[in-house]
């Protein structure tokens, strides 16, 4: 199993470089593909929750995709891409992803790849002199604000979004 | 008025305060070691916020003592801390994160790093706090947020960005954490706070240690988690913060994306779901609050000014 999982680890990272292309998805909500990445154009189908799809290419916030004979563009948002569940690359489904969950610590470790765990953390001492080094980098709001405009960026103005309904409830990963 | 208030805060505290200092500081250290402990057993029941709950269970301490927090600490009475304290706070947990993994020894990155993320913290509304970013020499994928602004990605994480909107949206998620004060909170909610009102209001000498105290072992607050409403607020408003600073709204959802891609049983991913709700997770939530709201945006990715590790 552990020998298992460099390769698989591997491939998925190569097929996250090569920005999804003709990567496997889920949908997580019911939702509808359209024919132009924009969400007043003809719906060309629609999609329920869990359905499988090919991503074939991005846009802002749209994903091109194929779902059984229909291709057309679904908001980013709606869909889970990747790989996810049971260490196996391109079986990424929902009980992947639940199983994912439902065991968050204790993994295989990969080798020569180590993540942080508690005790790592609970064995930290404070160390002045990285906070310090850490100082050294700090910008001030102006430079920043040049920062900024060098590359054009300008502020926008967009409205908090809404606490969705489902936030009260808890979500269907969840109840695993 | 102000002034003098602390005046006669300073000479109350040095005539009241140095005196009983140690004792004081053992019955806070007793009482935070109950909290902790009540802590892992059971989710504590009275789960209503901070001002009563802490007056109440705080540390029963002379009346002077109280009377000193009320004027200059307004948070055991109003249930807010003032920048200097969250600063402090804030700056023992960095400092004992950066003791467990130490910065990226490159200054190009890291000023960088602090550049797009200042850009994105001035559209947080948060002015009273001066932000730090720096990128950590470990190859888990995480990111960390401290309050008082301390906020930190690691190199596994950093290393799978494409461009700058993504950096942005990762910074602005941790951002949103320290606006919304979600770790601040986390203490409140354990009844610590009047306590630390106390100590942080007197010259205590070892006052470092009874801060400690509060967060635990070293930066264990960080393999401690926030509620996964907190990490699904801290999307709602980060992607928020990324798109007003002029980026694609889009950075943060890609960066998820990409992690749902990650196989399940990855070391460098276990914290991060230890603490976090899965992407998917984060993705399905923040699609709801999103829908058809950022349509009209239309941000910059700049990958071309993405700063690349080798």
């Amino acid at each position: 199993m552990k020998r298992f999982l460099i390769p698989a680890s591997a491939l998925v990272l190569c097929v996250a470089a090569a920005s999804a292309l003709a990567a496997p998805g889920t949908v997580l909500r019911n939702d509808k593909l359209y024919s132009q990445p924009n969400a007043s154009s003809k719906v060309a189908a629609s999609v329920p929750k869990g359905a499988s799809v090919n991503i074939l290419s991005k846009q802002g916030g749209w994903l091109r995709v194929t779902s059984g004979k229909s291709t057309g563009w679904i908001r980013l948002l709606s869909v889970r891409a990747g790989a996810g569940g049971l260490g196996g690359a391109g079986l990424g489904d929902v009980v992947g992803a639940a199983t994912t969950r439902s065991d968050p610590s204790r993994v295989v470790a990969v080798a020569g790849l180590r993540g942080l765990n508690d005790e790592d953390l609970k064995q930290a001492k404070f160390n002045g002199e990285e906070l310090a080094r850490l100082n050294t980098w700090q910008a001030t709001p102006a430079q920043a604000r040049s920062f900024a405009a060098e590359s054009g960026l300008t502020t926008a103005n967009v409205a908090a979004l809404p606490v969705p309904q489902s936030a009260k409830t808890s979500s269907p990963w969840e109840a695993n | 008025m102000k002034f003098k208030l602390m005046v006669l805060a300073v000479a109350l505290v040095s005539f009241s305060g140095v005196a009983s200092a140690l004792d004081f500081g053992k019955l806070l250290e007793e009482r935070i070691n109950q909290e902790l402990n009540k802590d892992k057993k059971t989710q504590p029941a009275q789960t209503s916020p901070a001002p009563d709950a802490s007056q109440n269970t705080a540390t029963p301490s002379p009346q002077a003592k109280q009377k000193i927090d009320a004027q200059q600490l307004g948070f055991a009475l109003f249930g807010d801390y003032s920048p200097e304290e969250e600063t402090r706070i804030g700056k023992q947990i960095a400092g004992n994160l950066l003791g467990a993994v130490p910065l990226v020894r490159d200054d190009k990155l890291q000023r960088y790093v602090n550049l797009v993320g200042n850009w994105v913290a001035l559209q947080s509304g948060r002015k009273d706090i001066s932000w730090h970013f720096g990128v950590l020499d470990t190859e888990d994928i995480n990111a960390f947020a401290s309050p008082g602004g301390y906020i930190f990605v690691t190199r596994g994480l950093y290393q799978r960005l494409n461009n700058e909107a993504e950096l942005a949206g990762v910074l602005a998620h941790e951002i949103a954490h320290v606006t919304l004060k979600h770790h601040l909170k986390v203490l409140k909610q354990s009844s610590l706070i009047g306590a630390l009102g106390q100590a942080a209001s007197n010259k205590v000498k070892d006052s470092d240690q009874v801060v400690q105290n509060l967060i635990g072992n070293g930066a264990e607050i960080m393999a401690r988690g926030l509620d996964k409403n907190a990490e699904f607020e801290a999307d709602r408003v980060g992607i928020v913060f990324a798109a007003r600073a002029g980026y694609d709204p889009w950075g943060l959802p890609e960066v998820l994306q990409d992690l749902a891609g990650l196989p399940a049983k990855d070391s460098r991913t276990s914290l991060l779901y230890k603490t976090h709700p899965h992407p998917a997770d984060r993705l399905a939530e923040l699609g709801e609050a999103v829908g058809s709201r950022l349509d009209a945006v239309h941000g910059k990715d700049l990958p071309g000014r993405f700063y690349h590790l080798r």
